[in-house]
């Protein structure tokens, strides 16, 4: 009996650890002052209705919705074509290519910024805002690859073969009989690809100017000149977003078995 | 399985092309940029580096903070999952989900929280002055401490997960009948948990180092210049300073240790298989 009571307190320890900061973020949000406090000075909602009322955060909040969905389909366009060569055809150089495509998670994303800011932006004269989406979009087709690839490697192949003998087109038989097949996979490679790209920091660090800035980006410039509860409230309301997607993800796609 | 090559290729190539060009060859020029002084290949700009006291503290800093939390995190994760483990199914489930949930959430937010507990008006001074401790608020922003607690955080999920599947194939019976037969907990650990689930342990230490040293935003916010380590350096050497030839140094070092760990984690799971 006391081993399951002192079993409890460890994981409600651990979770108090790793979930508590967010009701903390939450009702630091609430406060009616003027300043970050806890607890809060008062109760008031008014820190949670100036945050859609700041002009950058809803443009960088704008800006970073944009990559996150845009980035993300054609990380899609470019990741199913590679995920489904790699798991069914046997082609030359496939450890390379796949190792290549996987370099974006491992290469911190600080350096990429760097890189793309240097190399890219300035010689070509690119937009940020194209150097920006460029990099969200490498940056998520690794997990695009791999969770379309771990749907693609369960479905046996014998079914597009068989459609193919039976005078399918190659391409007619990948959009009828696979896809239908792995939408589930494909949607939550866009799912984890979406929270990814809208999370991510480094790399945008160096790929923001004038008016161009993501939102995690600017939640960072805003803290450094200003001390008041908004962070804390656009913070509560970032997280309560992502654990939505989470939630409905896991409802109808068991999302975390692609994870 | 399909035998027309090309037409494979032709399907693998853009992903592949896109990633090669607009990512891998950028990084590729940055890291040499170093080596060029004054137009002439040379190590010059490495050795000026590895001199300069303050590149030694945060090198060091960056590694024995990496370090802590992957041991830390392994020691909290294995008490953690092995009560997991313990729960039944719903149970199980439910509490895997909370620890992977903060995962999904944006890392701004969950450092800034750090600032609301930590700060000059923040939860623990307030306590510590209410007790009558201090007087004055203690400084625990900016500290090491705090971008500890930050990184723990924010990586201890990755080890608890890690754990957990690797522990899903000890065998039940192992750890009741080493118990049985007079192991006290220490040496059930060591000669029965510890062998047997090498490769979570591995795993997850090597997603907690890694992360510990590419993290940009928790020493960023909860370390600021006065505990910088490589991420924070190389953006303060580039911003302050344009300094160039330190970043491509910085960013060497944080490959080639990511890489180093990835390498490490490869052969450790091929041993298994």
């Amino acid at each position: 009996m006391t081993s399951t009571w002192i079993s409890r307190m460890i994981i409600f320890i651990t979770l108090a650890f790793l979930i508590g900061p967010f009701f903390i973020i939450v009702a630091a949000g609430l406060s009616a002052g003027d300043f970050l406090a806890f607890p809060p000075e008062g109760l008031s909602l008014k820190w949670y209705i100036k945050v859609f009322e700041v002009e950058s955060f809803r443009e960088s909040f704008a800006l970073s919705m944009f990559l996150a969905v845009f980035g993300t389909i054609t990380a899609l366009f470019l990741g199913v074509p590679a995920a489904y060569a790699l798991s069914r055809y046997n082609i030359p150089y496939g450890e390379t290519i796949k190792t290549v495509v996987a370099a974006p998670i491992i290469v911190p994303g600080i350096i990429v910024g760097l890189a793309l800011l240097r190399y890219l932006v300035v010689p070509l004269n690119l937009t940020i805002t194209l150097a920006l989406f460029l990099a969200h979009t490498a940056l998520v087709l690794p997990y695009a690859v791999r969770v379309v690839s771990s749907s693609l490697n369960n479905l046996r192949s014998d079914m597009e073969e068989a459609a193919v003998l039976l005078g399918c087109s190659r391409i007619g038989a990948f959009i009828r009989v696979v896809l239908p097949n792995i939408q589930s996979g494909v949607l939550a490679a866009f799912i984890l690809g979406f929270v990814t790209s809208f999370n991510q920091v480094p790399v945008s660090l160096f790929l923001s100017g004038p008016g161009v800035r993501t939102l995690p980006i600017d939640m960072l410039s805003y803290m450094e000149i200003t001390y008041d509860p908004s962070v804390a409230a656009l913070s509560a309301l970032l997280a309560l977003m992502s654990v939505i997607i989470i939630f409905v993800a896991e409802k109808f796609l068991g999302f975390s078995r692609y994870v | 399985m399909f035998q027309n090559r090309n037409e494979g290729l032709a399907l693998a190539l853009p992903a592949a092309v896109f990633t090669g060009l607009l990512f891998l060859l950028p990084v590729g020029i940055l890291l040499s940029e170093p080596f060029q002084v004054d137009g002439q290949w040379s190590i010059q700009g490495y050795v000026d580096f590895a001199f300069k006291p303050l590149n030694q503290v945060v090198f060091i800093r960056t590694l024995k903070l990496g370090f802590l939390v992957a041991f830390t995190s392994a020691i909290i994760g294995y008490a953690c999952a092995f009560c997991i483990i313990n729960l039944d199914g719903k149970h199980r489930g439910r509490v895997f989900g909370m620890v992977m949930l903060p995962l999904m959430i944006s890392p701004v937010a969950r450092t800034y929280a750090w600032i609301v507990i930590l700060g000059r008006t923040g939860i623990v001074n307030d306590t510590i002055i209410g007790l009558g401790l201090s007087d004055t608020p203690i400084r625990l922003l900016f500290t090491e401490t705090a971008v500890f607690l930050g990184l723990l955080q924010l990586f201890l999920p990755l080890m608890i997960i890690s754990l957990v599947s690797s522990m899903e194939n000890l065998p039940k019976d192992a750890v009741s009948a080493a118990r049985v037969l007079g192991a006290n907990w220490f040496q059930v650990f060591m000669r029965i948990i510890l062998p047997l689930t090498k490769d979570g342990l591995v795993l997850g230490g090597t997603l907690v180092f890694t992360g510990s040293l590419t993290a940009y935003i928790t020493p960023a916010i909860l370390g600021g210049s006065k505990v910088l380590m490589l991420e924070t350096l190389l953006y303060q050497r580039v911003n302050v300073a344009n300094d160039f030839v330190s970043a491509g140094i910085i960013a060497t070092i944080l490959i080639l240790m990511s890489f180093g760990a990835n390498i490490l984690l490869k052969r450790v799971a091929g041993t298994r298989s």
